[in-house]
């Protein structure tokens, strides 16, 4: 068995074990680092303290879907702080969750260190902000407004020159 | 700290918690954040809640926090993922509707949107600047300018304006380039008091003086990038300041600041070991010493732009450390301009390169003292060099030149103009030249068609069929062939203003060819100076006098598709008139040759995509299978009649080339034509049979038929001795130009005054500098 497909052995925040393989595993540079540190992978279960298993097995399900994609480069890492919001249809589908879901997703990349699902993750949200007037993103994402009337005509007149025109 | 961290914080101290994924924030970013808040009562009320809710017991404060993520699921993204989200907004009118949601979102979008505030229109400016100064703003705007550039109204900026912008002090890149009536005034209390600033760009404010440069020294500590370029008021006094204060200085600028001395380069030389890169365009009054120093003392410098440096001599170079006491390189060095260091010869540009081993681009334009032995030395860089002016040192020959062909085969760009002494030798050498994108061949007044031939043939034409296919087969590492299997030519921008010696016919061949071709310069030659012609070329620059403007021919951008496409027609109209006409002798090719070619082209049997376009070219439909011969010399003129001009156009062509061919091709009968086209051998079948290939041909076919060539200076014996090849050359009916690869740069100060290098104005001199994207 090559070291790619050795299984190793996860445990979600509530306690679930979740065997993988370890290349689908090491897309997460924060298991990658652990298995590194451990030594012995596939023996001692590798604990994912902040992320639930609904959550995990979606992420790993990413991770699976790209185990092959070749590992950043610093351009690509340059090519990523680029204002770009194409996502790849795979992607696309893959981030068509609740948005309970959206966030956990983006949370837990973030928290085991997975940079392009991160990235996909903010892209997602990006583009359900883009456009929309600020009643419509409260909306979308049903957030409070609590600025009172004249704050908001205060930041609206001092950050004018942000308007379309 | 926003409260969401806090709870965040919180959450994850207490349990295991899925919302709580994020490590904590340093300490940095909760100060900057809580900078943000300028209007107390705002920052008072929100941290009130947090005490509170602090203070609460956990459990409370958890359940609250649980609800809030319930009714908002965006609640749960602290506020470094926030700000990444927020970061892919490239409109600033998202960002600004992002500011309106809410205070936590407020709060961090506020710094995204006010990093490069818009300074593009007046509006803008006036309310940026508005925003700014107000006493009661709802941010302190002023702190999250990182970036200021006032470069888009440029000469309409004034001191007005910028000193709106004083109390920014936590700008770190301040961009004023060509704000030319800027003067200290603004500038000075700009930057004073600013310890953030860490790149200056003043080009072209030629107000500006020591009092800003001082204010500079004495406050930005951070400093690493100064272009002062054209700042004439500025001296020895507050540039010596600066690069003792400065300590992290990495890229300087000081071209045309004609004031500077060898002071100034000493004291950069003692202070900057952190250089990178330096810019000292015209200081007449530096000397060899100082550089000497520079380049001895600043190890890591990349780009060193020395041009018009006049009082350089070898010495600058000869004097650096000697390779025997103690090994000595600038390994780091990629880019090298001499322009115009006259009095630098063969001694100093061998010390040159066996210091810079590595150097990418050499410009040694105008050096007129340097001979073959320079060129020689040059050789020695082998695959590093990419990039090789040679323009106006009149004294290299053949002989250096076709072994820096065979030396460095990955030069991109080369510039020959002047050298006089070349010759189609030269030419033919530098076509194989697999990368070759520009070539500069002006008033090489020596070259003649068989140099055209060879670019438009390019590194096919060296290489027998077999060699390339094993190569290629080899796979990766090797740059595809100039004609490679999958696109053709990548040669870009060709200058070949008085070569007076070419005719329409080779330079027709190149267009077919060369499918990438954005630029081509022909000014002065006369085959091109008709009416017909000229009306694809571009307008000549406005300074142009009366007769400068009379030769002007340059073809550029859409302008060279548009030529191609002219003359392809031209020539369909004259073919389809020859084979219309009844007393034309039936084609020299036997039946056999006609079909083996025509046939394999018909079918399309190879990969090449170039000819997809085809259809839509009013060449390809003539009858591509030649049964119109059969049925009696049916016209296949597709179109109408041709008129007088355009059916003379290529009669002249014809004469004058003949006349040239005859000059390196004895042999060439009266009948004979450049390949594609027999239209003077008559019959329908055999103009057929040309465009058969014109509508169908690959670089395969290319590869296949030029595979017997030993060489392309005897391509005519070879089209003469097998007409079973006539469909040579293949044509690339390209008609999409890439029109971004060779756009207009300027080039400022290297764009020349003399009339015969006006067309190489477009050309990146200096311009390719910062490209690394190139490199091996």
């Amino acid at each position: 068995m090559s070291e790619g497909e050795q299984q190793v052995k996860l445990v979600s925040s509530d306690n679930v074990e979740i065997l993988t393989e370890r290349k689908i595993a090491e897309r997460s540079m924060l298991i990658k680092n652990m298995i590194e540190d451990l030594g012995a992978p596939g023996e001692e279960a590798i604990p994912i303290m902040n992320v639930s298993e609904a959550v995990l097995r979606k992420v790993l399900e990413w991770c699976a879907h790209h185990k092959n994609d070749p590992t950043p480069t610093q351009d690509d890492d340059a090519d990523s702080r680029k204002k770009t919001t194409d996502i790849e249809d795979w992607d696309q589908k893959f981030m068509q969750v609740d948005q309970e879901m959206l966030f956990e997703i983006i949370l837990a990349a973030n928290y085991m260190d997975i940079k392009a699902l991160l990235d996909v993750g903010c892209k997602t949200v990006a583009n359900m902000i883009k456009s929309k007037s600020p009643e419509e993103i409260r909306k979308t994402f049903n957030i409070q407004n609590d600025f009172t009337p004249e704050e908001e005509e205060q930041i609206r007149r001092e950050n004018e020159w942000a308007e379309d025109r | 700290m926003s409260r969401s961290r806090r709870l965040q914080r919180l959450s994850s101290a207490s349990s295991s918690s899925s919302s709580s994924t994020s490590p904590d924030r340093g300490a940095d970013d909760d100060d900057d954040n809580d900078s943000f808040m300028l209007r107390s009562n705002d920052s008072q009320s929100s941290l009130g809640l947090e005490t509170s809710a602090e203070m609460a017991n956990d459990a409370a404060a958890r359940l609250a926090y649980e609800e809030r993520c319930r009714v908002s699921p965006v609640a749960r993204l602290p506020a470094e993922l926030l700000i990444s989200i927020f970061a892919r907004l490239s409109a600033p009118s998202d960002l600004r509707n992002c500011m309106l949601v809410s205070k936590e979102w407020a709060r961090n979008s506020v710094g995204l949107l006010w990093h490069r505030p818009g300074m593009n229109r007046w509006d803008s400016i006036h309310n940026v600047v508005q925003s700014i100064r107000k006493s009661d703003k709802f941010f302190a705007y002023p702190d999250l300018v990182k970036r200021l550039n006032m470069s888009t109204l440029a000469s309409q900026v004034s001191d007005g304006s910028l000193i709106g912008m004083t109390e920014c002090k936590r700008v770190e890149r301040l961009t004023l380039t060509n704000c030319s009536k800027l003067t200290d005034v603004s500038l000075q209390p700009l930057v004073d008091g600013n310890r953030s600033l860490l790149a200056l760009d003043i080009t072209g404010l030629d107000q500006v003086t020591d009092k800003t440069m001082v204010t500079v020294a004495d406050n930005c500590l951070r400093l690493q990038g100064l272009n002062i370029t054209g700042c004439k008021k500025i001296t020895d006094m507050s540039v010596v300041a600066i690069a003792k204060t400065c300590r992290h200085l990495k890229r300087l600028k000081f071209n045309g600041c004609a004031q500077l001395t060898d002071t100034s380069i000493m004291t950069v030389a003692a202070h900057s070991t952190h250089l990178l890169e330096i810019d000292l365009h015209g200081l007449s009054n530096v000397e060899g010493p100082s550089i000497t120093a520079l380049l001895t003392s600043c190890p890591h410098l990349r780009e060193v732009r020395l041009a018009h440096c006049t009082k350089l001599s070898d010495d600058a170079f000869t004097s650096l450390p000697s390779a025997l006491e103690m090994p000595f390189t600038l390994d780091a060095l990629r880019i090298l301009d001499l322009t115009d260091c006259n009095d630098l010869g063969d001694k100093g540009v061998e010390r040159i390169i066996d210091a810079c081993p590595r150097l990418r681009n050499l410009i040694l334009a105008k050096c007129r003292a340097i001979t073959d032995r320079a060129v020689l030395a040059i050789t020695k860089l082998g695959k590093n060099l990419h990039y090789i002016h040679l323009g106006h040192c009149a004294r290299i020959t053949d002989y250096s030149v076709e072994a820096l062909a065979k030396a460095c085969n990955r030069i991109r760009y080369i510039d020959l103009a002047c050298c006089s002494n070349l010759t189609d030798n030269s030419v033919t050498k530098l076509a194989g030249l697999p990368k070759l994108k520009r070539i500069g061949l002006v008033k090489c007044a020596g070259i003649t068609d068989r140099s055209i031939y060879a670019l438009a043939m390019g590194e096919a034409g060296k290489n027998s069929g077999g060699r390339r296919e094993a190569r290629e087969g080899r796979g990766h590492g090797h740059g595809r062939g100039h004609h490679g299997s999958n696109g053709g030519s990548v040669l870009e921008r060709v200058h070949l203003s008085y070569c007076t010696n070419l005719t329409l016919d080779s330079i027709h061949v190149l267009l077919n060819h060369c499918p990438k071709l954005t630029h081509l310069s022909l000014t002065g030659v006369q085959a091109f100076l008709r009416d017909e012609l000229l009306v694809f070329c571009r307008e000549a620059p406005p300074e142009f006098n009366d007769h400068q403007r009379d030769v002007f021919c340059v073809f550029s951008g859409n302008g060279v598709g548009r030529l191609r496409d002219f003359l392809n027609n031209e020539k369909a109209l004259q073919l389809a008139s020859a084979s219309g006409d009844s007393s034309a002798p039936p084609s020299m090719m036997g039946d056999e040759d006609r079909n083996g070619v025509g046939i394999v082209d018909v079918d399309g049997d190879f990969d090449g995509e170039a000819e997809s376009d085809g259809s839509t070219t009013p060449v390809i439909t003539v009858d591509v299978h030649g049964d119109r011969h059969a049925q009696g010399g049916t016209p296949v003129a597709p179109m109408p009649v041709p008129g007088p001009s355009s059916g003379l156009l290529f009669t002249g062509g014809q004469q004058t080339q003949h006349a040239m061919a005859g000059r390196w091709q004895p042999h060439v009968g009266p009948s004979w034509n450049y390949p594609p086209f027999h239209h003077q051998h008559g019959g329908g079948s055999s103009a057929g049979f040309g465009f058969a290939s014109l509508s169908s041909s690959a670089p395969a076919t290319t590869g296949s038929m030029l595979s017997n060539w030993p060489g392309s200076n005897n391509v005519p014996h070879h089209y003469q001795q097998h007409p079973s090849t006539q469909p040579l050359p293949p044509f690339h009916h390209s008609h999409q130009q890439h029109q971004g690869a060779g756009a207009q740069h300027v080039t400022g100060m290297m764009s020349a005054a003399a009339l015969d290098d006006v067309d190489e104005e477009g050309d990146e001199t200096l311009g390719e500098g910062s490209d690394e994207g190139m490199g091996d």
